[in-house]
């Protein structure tokens, strides 16, 4: 008995599930931003996490095609998560070169004022 | 009912057996996750430069968390502890980034006020130079009253009616130069003399050809042409008589007359 409702209640869930996601158009939009976003401060391919968030928002959009809408919800918020890390640590690469030329040049100067007289 | 019991055991062990299996998948990425948000929920950087990043990863943890409660929700625990993973590694990555320009910041205000400190020393040390070399001038010239300041250049720097100079004059020539270069405003009246030997017009010739080859040298090293006068005056205005040798070697030479320090010149005799 009590076995038999927790399975007709499970099947009720899915098919609940099923039912209740619509087209998650919105989200999609939102990943593309991101990873145009990440593209715009120089993400490439080279970025592991921007290879990753192109490869699951082509795929989203392959299950937006056939209607599989939790797929593509899913896999678009991933995409989008992965572009906004990617961008985030471009400009954090970004940030360090910047450190790097700037410590050189102050490294640089301190010399050239120590031999001033 | 009596066979029934042992199936529906055995039912209810296969779907622990499956839960567990994929539960463990789960798991995993539900530790990873909370490792990932256990770094960043206390990081007082962190929370300062992406607070809404790391509440987000609590929120997908805790929904990942609850879900992992029912069955057959792996997939979606799975997809709330990456989010929630790439939640905290987005805040992490934010607060690297406040903190590198923090520093980047704070870096050029010292490159700033070290090359202010720079050019200062460099100042300083250059107007040092400047009076050292102005002393060596001074020694070289002397002051005469309606002149203005006058160097000589005696006639060991030119052979006998030539009018090249000879190397011994390079020496005091840069010298020369380095000092108009540090007195950007000061001109030069360059003036050519002779003994009495001679005529006339050729001591006349000689001598401005001497003072040309002093002016043309300045402008090979580098003095403007406009801050150079040249003239020749042949063998008037002797320094000593013409009588002996060695006055006659004292009126043949070079004077180099130098305006004050804004450019100045006395009036030509």
């Amino acid at each position: 008995m009590n076995i038999r409702f927790s399975i007709i209640a499970l099947g009720m869930l899915g098919l609940a599930g099923c039912a209740s996601d619509p087209a998650p158009v919105e989200q999609l939009r939102l990943s593309e931003q991101a990873l145009e976003q990440a593209k715009a401060v120089g993400a490439t391919e080279q970025v592991p996490e921007y290879k990753l968030a192109e490869d699951k928002l082509t795929r989203a959009k392959a299950n937006m095609a056939s209607e599989s809408y939790r797929d593509a919800r899913m896999r678009a918020e991933q995409a989008e998560l992965d572009a906004r890390l990617a961008e985030a640590r471009v400009l954090t690469q970004k940030s360090e070169e910047q450190l790097q030329v700037l410590q050189s040049r102050v490294k640089r100067l301190r010399k050239q004022l120590e031999v001033q007289p | 009912m009596k066979r029934s019991k042992p199936m529906a055991a055995l039912a209810l062990v296969a779907l622990v057996g499956l839960q567990g299996c994929a539960s463990q998948r789960s798991e995993s990425a539900l530790d990873d996750a909370t490792a990932a948000y256990q770094k960043v929920k206390d990081n007082s950087d962190v929370l300062r430069s992406a607070p809404r990043d790391v509440i987000r990863a609590g929120e997908s943890l805790g929904r990942a968390e609850r879900l992992a409660g029912y069955i057959g929700t792996g997939p979606d625990v799975r997809h709330y502890a990456y989010l929630s993973q790439r939640y905290s590694e987005i805040a992490a990555e934010h607060a690297k980034l406040a903190l590198n320009q923090e520093r980047v910041t704070k870096l050029d205000l010292d490159r700033q006020r070290l090359q202010l400190a720079l050019r200062e020393a460099k100042l300083a040390s250059v107007q040092q130079q400047g009076k050292f070399i102005e002393a060596q001038i001074s020694a070289l010239a002397s002051q005469q009253s309606d002149r203005g300041l006058v160097m000589t250049l005696g006639d060991v720097l030119f052979d006998t009616g030539q009018a090249d100079l000879k190397n011994t004059a390079s020496r005091t020539v840069l010298k020369l130069v380095q000092f108009l270069q540090l007195n950007p405003r000061r001109v030069v009246r360059i003036e050519g003399y002779t003994d009495s030997t001679g005529t006339p017009e050729d001591n006349l010739r000689l001598s401005r050809e001497r003072a040309q080859s002093v002016g043309d040298m300045l402008v090979d090293l580098g003095v403007k042409e406009e801050r150079i006068e040249v003239v020749g005056y042949g063998d008037q205005y002797p320094v000593e008589a013409n009588a002996s040798e060695r006055g006659r070697a004292q009126n043949r030479r070079v004077e180099i007359v130098f305006s004050d320090d804004k450019g100045k010149l006395s009036p030509a005799r």
